[in-house]
C-alpha cells in the first residue's frame, strides 16, 4: 500500500515537472501546435482553434477549464457545467450525434469521447476532414494533460497550464496529507440497481487510494464490476460511499442500514459524495477528492 | 395414352399393403373403393408422382415415371386433393389460374388466353359470381368446386380426383360427375377415390377394390360391384336393389 | 393479370419512392430548399451544403431505403415459406443470430467490415440451425419451422441479455445499436443495394412459383414445382437479405411483418407484384421513418426502429379492420 502511494506521489511530481518544463518548448513551436491525444495520435493546428465542439459533458468541462469556454460552439446533452455551457448549441446526445447540426456549426476542433461517442459517427467526421482530438482520461495526470493539450490547441496555454498545475498541486497536497493515514477499507457505490463499483484501474479508485482508503473491489477483473449485496457483506468495508447520477441519492445508503452487523453501518460510516464532483474526470475531481478524504477522515475518527 | 403399374406397393406407414398391378386406358373412369384408412388417397398421390412407392414400377405411356420431368408430368397428370390447404388468402380467380402454372415458362405472364381458360373453368363450375371472392370466405362445397376449376384449367390427360363429391349438394354432385364423365369422353383418363359405392356403380367403368387384409380386386365395375365383393370390403352386410334399371347398394340394418 | 395490372402499382410506388427520397434529402437539422439541393446535385452550392448532402444525407437515405426494402422482401419470403403471415426474419431468430455475432464482435473489439462479416455469419449460422433442427427426420412442416425459429430466437435473446450483463459499460451504447435498429451509424449503403437489386431480379421469374408455393407444398408439387429446392433457395435468400439489413442498420423490427401485410391487403396475393412492391414500399417506410427519427426532436436523434413501429402499428390495425379492398 505504502509503495503504491509512493509511486502515485512520484508520478504526480513528474507530471508537474513535465508541465513546467514543456512550457518553454511550446513557446518555440508557435506556428504549428501539435499534441498527442488519448488515442496516441498527433493532433496539430496551424492556428488556435476558434470553433470547438465538445462531444461529452466531461470534455466540455475540460475545455472550459482550459480557458477556451468562449470558443466552444457545440456541446451535447447533459453538458451542465460550467453553467455557461448550457447556453451553447447542443448537437444531441453523446451516443447519437446530430451530425448535420454539428457540421453546420463548422467546428475547427472536435473533442471526441473515445469510448462514449459512436466510432462510426466520429469516423464520418474525420472522413469529411474534421480535426478530432480524442479525450479519455484515466487518472489525475491524464486530466491535467487533457487540459494542457486542449489549451495548446485553443491557444489558451497560459490559463490551461495554470489550471492543470493547480489541479495537480491540489491532488499532490491531498496525497501528502494522507500519505501516512491509517487505511480505511472502502466500498464506493457507483450505481444502485444493479449494484456497481469499480476496480483499481478506475480514477475513482485512485481518489479512494489518495485519501488513504482501500478500495475493497480493487482486484476485481472488470473495470466496473456488477455486484450483489452478499459481496459487500463479505468484504465488510469500514466505509461505504455512494455516488450516482443525481445529487440526491441518500436513499441508496438506507439499504445498508438494514445490516447492523456491517462495519460501515455499525460505525455510522455511510457517506454521500456529490457524484457531479467525482463521477466526471475533470478538474472538479479535486473538490470531490477533498470531500472523499474528509469522509474517510471522519471514518477514522469514528473508530473507538 | 395409358397409365400402368406393376407390383406396386404403396407406402403406408406401419402397414404392408398387397402389390397392385393394373393398366388404365384413356377414356376410362376408374373408381378406387375401400374402407377408411386403406390407402385410397395414398394410391392417388402415388399415381400423381407425389409419393414414392415402397416398391414397383409406374409407367406413363410405357415411360418410367422417374424419367419424366416433374414439370412435364404436371402437364400430363393433375390431381385434386381431398384437403384444401389454404395457407395464404387468394381469390377464386387466382386459384383457378394456378392450373396454368405447368404450361408457362418462368418469364411468361399469363396471357388473355390463359385467363379465358380460367374464366371458362369458373363458369363451368358455376362459380362466376364468386370469381373475385377470397377462397377463405367460401363454403366447403364452393371450395371443392374451386379446386375442380383449377384442375379443369390445368386440363391434364390424367385426372386424379380425391373424393370429388365431398361437401357437394346433390345438384353439384351430378354436375361434377357429369363433368368428369365428359372429360373421359374427350379421351382423358379419370381416376377418383370414392366412399359412395353407388356413385361408383353409376359413373365408373372400372374399379379398384382395396381390401385391408387381402389382395385388391381390379376390373370393370360391372363385374366387381357385387355383394360378395363389397360386404367383405366394408365389413358390413349390404342389400342390393334396382331403381330405374340401376343397381343400388344399401347397408342392411 | 396483364402486364398493366402489374406495372401500374409499381410505377406508382416508384414515384412514391422518389418523392420519399427527395423529401428526406430536403429535411434535416439544416433546412435545404429544393433549389439548394439542385445546385448541390449539379456540383455547385456551398461546401457545407455539399458535405450535408453528399456525405451525410445521401448515404444515410440510401442505406435507409435499401434496408427497408431488404427487410420487407425478407419478411414476404418468410411468410410464403411458412405459409404463415406471422413469420418474419425476427420471429425465426435469423436477426437474433446476426445480433449475437455482432455483439460478440464488439466485445472482441472488432469494427468495420469484420463486424459486418460477423453479423452475416451469425445470420447464416442461425439459418442453418433453425432449418437443420426443424428438418429433424423428414420434411420440416411450417409449424415445426416456426416453433424452432421462435425457440432459437429466444435462445439468442438470452445470449444477448447475458452479453449485455457482462459487457463493460462503455461498450453498451454501441451494442444497443445492434438491438435497436439505428441508421445514425450506418456508414455504407452499397452492400445493401448490391444485395437488394440482384435479389429482386432473381425473384421476378420466381414470382409465379412462389404464388404456387404459397398454396402449400403438396399443391405446389402437384403443379410441377421442385418444392424442396425452392424452399431452400427462398430460405437462403431471406437469410441473406436479413443479414445484410442487420449489418447495415441493426435490427429494425416490424418492417418485415407489416409491409407485406399492408401490400397484400391493398394489392392482392400475386407475388410477382408483391415482392417488388415490398422492396419499394419497405424502402419508403424506413426512409420516411428515419427522416422523422432524425428531425422530430432534433438535435436529439431517435433510433429508426421506434418510428417504424409507431408508424406501422396503427396503419396495420386500420387496414386489418377495413379488410381487403375488393
Amino acid at each position: 500500500m505504502t509503495t503504491d502511494k509512493q509511486t502515485c506521489f512520484l508520478q504526480l511530481c513528474l507530471g508537474v515537472l513535465a508541465i513546467v518544463m514543456s512550457q518553454s518548448m511550446w513557446a518555440q513551436t508557435d506556428v504549428v501546435r501539435c499534441v498527442e491525444d488519448d488515442k496516441l495520435r498527433q493532433v496539430c493546428v496551424e492556428q488556435a482553434a476558434q470553433r470547438i465542439a465538445a462531444l461529452s459533458p466531461g470534455a466540455t468541462e475540460l475545455i472550459y477549464a482550459a480557458g477556451a469556454g468562449d470558443q466552444v460552439v457545440a456541446v451535447v446533452s447533459y453538458s451542465d457545467y460550467p453553467p455557461e455551457a448550457k447556453q451553447v448549441t447542443s448537437v444531441g446526445s453523446h451516443t447519437r450525434l446530430d451530425l448535420e447540426r454539428l457540421v453546420s456549426l463548422k467546428p475547427d476542433l472536435v473533442l471526441a469521447w473515445r469510448t462514449g461517442n459512436p466510432s462510426e459517427q466520429i469516423a464520418t467526421l474525420e472522413r469529411i476532414g474534421m480535426r478530432v482530438y480524442y479525450v479519455e482520461p484515466h487518472n489525475f495526470d491524464d486530466i491535467a494533460d487533457n487540459i494542457v493539450d486542449m489549451a495548446v490547441l485553443a491557444g489558451t496555454e497560459e490559463t490551461g497550464k495554470k489550471v492543470a498545475l493547480e489541479f495537480l498541486k491540489g491532488i499532490e497536497g491531498l496525497a501528502h496529507t494522507y500519505k501516512n493515514a491509517d487505511p480505511v477499507s472502502t466500498f464506493y457505490q457507483v450505481w444502485d440497481e444493479p449494484l456497481m463499483s469499480m476496480n483499481h484501474a478506475h480514477y475513482i479508485s485512485k481518489v479512494v487510494e489518495l485519501c488513504g482508503g482501500v478500495n475493497v473491489f480493487a482486484d476485481s477483473p472488470r473495470l466496473i464490476p456488477r455486484l450483489n449485496q452478499e459481496a459487500i457483506l463479505i468484504k465488510n468495508p469500514e466505509a461505504i460511499i455512494a455516488g450516482g447520477m443525481g445529487e440526491r441519492n441518500a436513499h441508496w445508503l438506507d439499504k445498508w442500514r438494514a445490516f447492523p452487523e456491517l462495519k460501515a453501518t455499525q460505525q455510522n460510516n455511510l457517506f454521500f459524495v456529490p457524484p457531479s464532483l467525482i463521477q466526471r474526470p475533470t478538474p472538479r475531481l479535486l473538490e470531490g477528492a477533498k470531500v472523499m478524504c474528509e469522509k474517510l477522515e471522519t471514518a477514522r475518527q469514528h473508530r473507538g | 395414352m395409358t397409365l400402368s403399374v406393376a407390383d406396386l406397393i404403396i407406402d403406408i406407414p406401419k402397414r404392408s399393403p398387397e402389390p397392385l398391378t393394373f393398366t388404365m386406358q384413356a377414356g376410362q373412369v376408374w373408381g378406387v373403393l375401400g374402407p377408411n384408412g386403406v390407402g385410397k388417397t395414398t394410391l392417388l398421390h402415388t399415381l400423381a408422382g407425389l409419393k414414392m412407392p415402397r416398391k414397383g414400377v409406374l409407367r406413363l405411356n410405357d415411360q418410367d415415371f422417374s424419367c419424366v420431368h416433374r414439370m412435364s408430368l404436371a402437364q400430363q397428370v393433375g390431381i385434386m386433393f381431398q384437403d384444401h390447404q389454404d395457407g395464404f388468402p387468394a381469390t377464386v380467380m387466382e386459384t383457378a389460374l394456378l392450373g396454368r402454372f405447368p404450361h408457362l415458362s418462368p418469364w411468361e405472364m399469363e396471357t388473355e388466353q390463359d385467363i379465358k381458360i380460367a374464366q371458362h373453368s369458373i363458369h363451368r363450375l358455376e362459380l362466376s359470381s364468386l370469381a373475385d371472392r377470397s377462397i377463405t370466405q367460401l363454403s366447403g362445397g364452393e371450395r371443392q368446386r374451386v379446386a375442380l376449376a383449377s384442375l379443369l384449367t390445368q386440363n391434364p390427360n390424367i385426372w386424379l380426383v380425391d373424393e370429388p363429391t365431398n361437401h357437394l349438394d346433390l345438384h353439384h354432385q351430378v354436375a361434377v360427375m357429369s363433368l368428369l364423365q365428359e372429360k373421359a369422353r374427350e379421351t382423358k383418363l379419370v381416376v377418383m377415390s370414392l366412399h359412395d359405392v353407388n356413385v361408383a356403380a353409376h359413373w365408373c367403368s372400372h374399379v379398384i377394390l382395396q381390401y385391408p387384409d387381402r389382395p385388391a380386386l381390379v376390373g370393370t365395375a360391372e363385374s366387381l360391384l357385387t355383394l360378395e365383393n363389397l360386404e367383405p370390403l366394408y365389413q358390413q352386410k349390404l342389400v342390393r336393389g334396382e331403381i330405374e334399371g340401376r343397381w343400388v347398394f344399401m347397408p342392411s340394418i | 393479370m396483364s402486364r398493366r395490372y402489374l406495372f401500374s402499382p409499381l410505377i406508382l410506388l416508384l414515384l412514391l419512392s422518389v418523392f420519399c427520397m427527395v423529401t428526406a434529402i430536403t429535411q434535416g437539422s439544416v433546412q435545404l430548399s429544393l433549389g439548394q439541393i439542385f445546385d448541390v446535385l449539379q456540383g455547385q452550392g456551398t461546401s457545407l451544403n455539399q458535405i450535408l448532402v453528399w456525405e451525410l444525407r445521401v448515404p444515410r437515405i440510401l442505406a435507409a431505403f435499401a434496408t427497408g426494402g431488404l427487410l420487407a422482401v425478407a419478411g414476404a419470403l418468410m411468410q410464403i415459406l411458412l405459409r404463415n403471415p406471422l413469420a418474419d426474419p425476427y420471429v425465426l431468430g435469423i436477426s437474433g443470430g446476426a445480433s449475437v455475432a455482432a455483439l460478440l464482435a464488439i466485445l472482441a473489439g472488432v469494427t468495420g467490415i469484420l463486424l459486418s462479416s460477423a453479423a452475416f455469419l451469425g445470420a447464416a449460422l442461425s439459418t442453418i440451425l433453425v432449418f437443420g433442427l426443424a428438418q429433424g427426420n423428414g420434411r420440416p412442416s411450417p409449424m415445426r419451422l416456426l416453433l424452432t425459429g421462435v425457440v432459437v430466437a429466444s435462445g439468442w435473446g438470452a445470449f444477448i441479455t447475458l452479453m449485455l450483463a457482462l459487457a463493460p459499460p462503455q461498450k453498451i451504447p454501441g451494442m444497443l445499436f445492434w438491438l435497436m435498429g439505428d441508421l445514425s451509424y450506418a456508414h455504407s449503403p452499397w452492400l445493401a443495394w448490391a444485395t437488394l437489386l440482384p435479389v429482386c431480379l432473381v425473384l421476378i421469374p420466381l414470382g409465379r412459383s412462389l404464388n404456387v408455393l404459397a398454396r402449400g407444398p403438396l399443391q405446389a408439387a402437384a403443379l410441377g414445382l421442385n418444392v424442396k429446392q425452392l424452399e431452400r433457395f427462398v430460405f437462403v435468400i431471406a437469410s441473406l437479405l436479413t443479414a445484410v439489413a442487420v449489418t447495415t442498420a441493426g435490427s429494425i423490427g416490424f418492417v418485415g411483418l407489416v409491409v407485406p401485410h399492408i401490400l397484400r391487403l391493398i394489392l392482392g396475393n400475386d407475388q410477382r407484384l408483391i415482392l417488388p412492391a415490398c422492396a419499394l414500399a419497405g424502402g419508403c417506410l424506413v426512409t420516411l421513418a428515419d427522416t422523422v427519427a432524425r428531425t422530430v426532436i432534433a438535435p436529439e436523434q431517435l433510433p429508426v426502429g421506434v418510428i417504424t413501429a409507431l408508424l406501422g402499428v396503427p396503419t396495420f390495425l386500420f387496414l386489418l379492420r377495413r379488410g381487403r379492398v375488393a
